[in-house]
C-alpha cells in the first residue's frame, strides 16, 4: 500500500463527516405555549373494579380537568364542537357496555352571551359496565383505553387530544362474590 | 514533496466543493415556508408559505407584499375565534381599500365543505385557506387559537396575540399593521363602519 491510498484512507471518513454535517438541517426551535403539550385532563386513581366470574359490574372514573379549562361535554349543544368520548379496549373475555357521561354544565362565555356551551370543568365522572365470560380465571386484568376531548379556556382553545388511560379489573370465583354481598337489614321482615 | 502539496490541495478544493454542494442540497430540500419564528414574533419577518383556498387556488404570503396583512389561525371547534371571524370581517370591509388583507388560516381537519360553510354561516368575507401543520410550526408551533399575527406592508410582523382580545385591540393592531397612510383615511373609513353591523365585544 502506497502512501498516497494510506492518505485517501485516511481522509475519506473525514470527508463524508464534513458532508453530512453540512446536509443536516438545523431543527426549528418552536416557541410555542406554555403546557400545549401537556395533558388538560387526567384520571384520578382509584381501586381496582371488583367482578365475580361470568358476571358484571359498574365502574366509575373520575377526571379532573385542569383549573382554567373546560372541554365540552359529552353532548354539547352546538355540532360544531367536539364532544368528550370515552373509547375503552378491554382484554378478551372481557366486554364493557354502555358509557353514561354526566350531563355538561350550561356555560355561557364573555364573549358570547348568547351562545350556552355544556361543558365538563374541575371533576367529573364518566360510568360504565364491565362484564366477564363464564370462561374467565381469576385474577387482575388491566383495561386500556382514552379520553377524547377538546379543551379551551375562555379565550383560547386548543385542538382535539386524548388522554390515554387504564384502570384495573379483579376477576373473582363466584363464591368470593357471595361473601361481598352486604347482608339484608335486619329491620326487613316478610 | 510537490507531489504530495499538490495533493494536500486538490483534497482542499475537493473537500470545499463537498461541504459547499452539501449546503446546497441541504438549503434546497427544506420546506416551504421562508423562515421560522423563533421566541418574540414581533419584529421577524413574516414566514412566506403557500396554502390553497377554497377554491384549490394556491395562496402565497409574498403575493400581499406591500399590503398589511392580519394573519389568522382557527378551527370551526373554536369558540373565541368564532367570537372574532365577524369583527375581522368587518375590519376588512373598512379597511380593505387601504391595503388590509384579512387571512384566516382553517387548522382544523373537518373538511372542505364545513369550513366553507362555517365561514358562511359568520359573514367572512376575506381570504380563508386551508391550513398545513408545517405553516403552523413555522409561525412558532401554533397549538392555541385563536393566534393572530399582525404583519406590515414590508412582511414584518409588529404584533401578535394569542387568544381571543377586544374588537378595538384588534383595530388598534390592525392600524399599526397598516401603518401611517391609514392615518389621514381614516375619516373616510369610518363613514363605511356605520353601515356594517357585526357583533359587539
Amino acid at each position: 500500500m502506497n502512501a498516497r491510498t494510506i492518505r485517501l484512507f485516511l481522509f475519506a471518513p473525514l470527508l463524508l463527516a464534513t458532508c453530512a454535517a453540512a446536509q443536516s438541517v438545523t431543527p426549528p426551535t418552536t416557541g410555542g405555549a406554555p403546557n400545549a403539550s401537556q395533558p388538560e385532563v387526567t384520571l384520578l386513581p382509584m381501586e381496582p373494579v371488583k367482578v365475580t366470574v361470568g358476571k358484571s359490574a359498574s365502574f366509575h372514573l373520575s377526571f379532573q380537568v385542569c383549573e382554567g379549562f373546560h372541554i365540552n361535554s359529552n353532548a354539547p349543544k352546538n355540532p360544531d364542537l367536539i364532544p368528550t368520548v370515552l373509547k375503552l379496549s378491554p382484554p378478551g373475555e372481557m366486554v364493557t357496555g354502555k358509557v353514561a357521561y354526566p350531563e355538561g354544565q350550561l356555560l355561557t362565555l364573555p364573549f358570547l352571551p348568547d351562545e350556552k356551551l355544556s361543558v365538563y370543568t374541575g371533576t367529573f365522572q364518566v360510568s360504565g359496565m364491565v362484564k366477564t365470560t363464564r370462561s374467565l380465571s381469576p385474577g387482575t386484568y388491566r383495561v386500556r383505553g382514552k379520553l377524547e376531548y377538546q379543551p379551551c379556556s375562555d379565550r383560547q382553545c386548543l385542538p382535539p387530544r386524548s388522554t390515554p388511560l387504564s384502570f384495573d379489573v379483579k376477576v373473582v370465583r363466584g363464591s368470593s362474590a357471595h361473601r361481598a354481598n352486604p347482608p339484608q337489614s335486619p329491620n326487613i321482615h316478610n | 514533496m510537490k507531489i504530495n502539496l499538490l495533493t494536500f490541495l486538490l483534497l482542499i478544493v475537493v473537500v470545499s466543493a463537498m461541504f459547499l454542494g452539501g449546503r446546497y442540497l441541504a438549503n434546497r430540500s427544506q420546506p416551504a415556508a421562508s423562515a421560522q419564528i423563533t421566541g418574540d414574533a414581533n419584529g421577524q419577518l413574516a414566514p412566506d408559505f403557500e396554502l390553497k383556498d377554497l377554491t384549490g387556488k394556491v395562496v402565497r404570503l409574498r403575493d400581499f407584499r406591500g399590503q398589511a396583512v392580519l394573519l389568522n389561525f382557527w378551527a370551526t371547534w373554536c369558540p373565541p375565534c368564532k367570537e372574532e371571524m365577524p369583527w375581522f370581517a368587518d375590519l376588512q370591509q373598512r379597511y380593505g381599500p387601504q391595503g388590509l388583507q384579512v387571512i384566516g388560516v382553517a387548522m382544523d381537519d373537518s373538511g372542505l365543505p364545513a369550513i366553507e360553510s362555517f365561514a358562511k354561516k359568520l359573514g367572512v368575507n376575506y381570504l380563508v385557506l386551508l391550513g398545513k401543520e408545517a405553516v403552523a410550526q413555522a409561525y412558532g408551533n401554533v397549538q392555541f387559537l385563536p393566534d393572530t399575527f399582525y404583519i406590515n406592508r414590508d412582511g414584518r410582523i409588529v404584533a401578535h396575540v394569542q387568544g381571543l382580545i377586544g374588537r378595538k385591540e384588534i383595530e388598534e393592531r390592525v392600524k399599526k399593521a397598516l401603518g401611517d397612510k391609514v392615518a389621514g383615511q381614516q375619516t373616510a373609513g369610518n363613514a363605511a363602519t356605520a353601515a356594517v353591523k357585526t357583533g359587539t365585544p
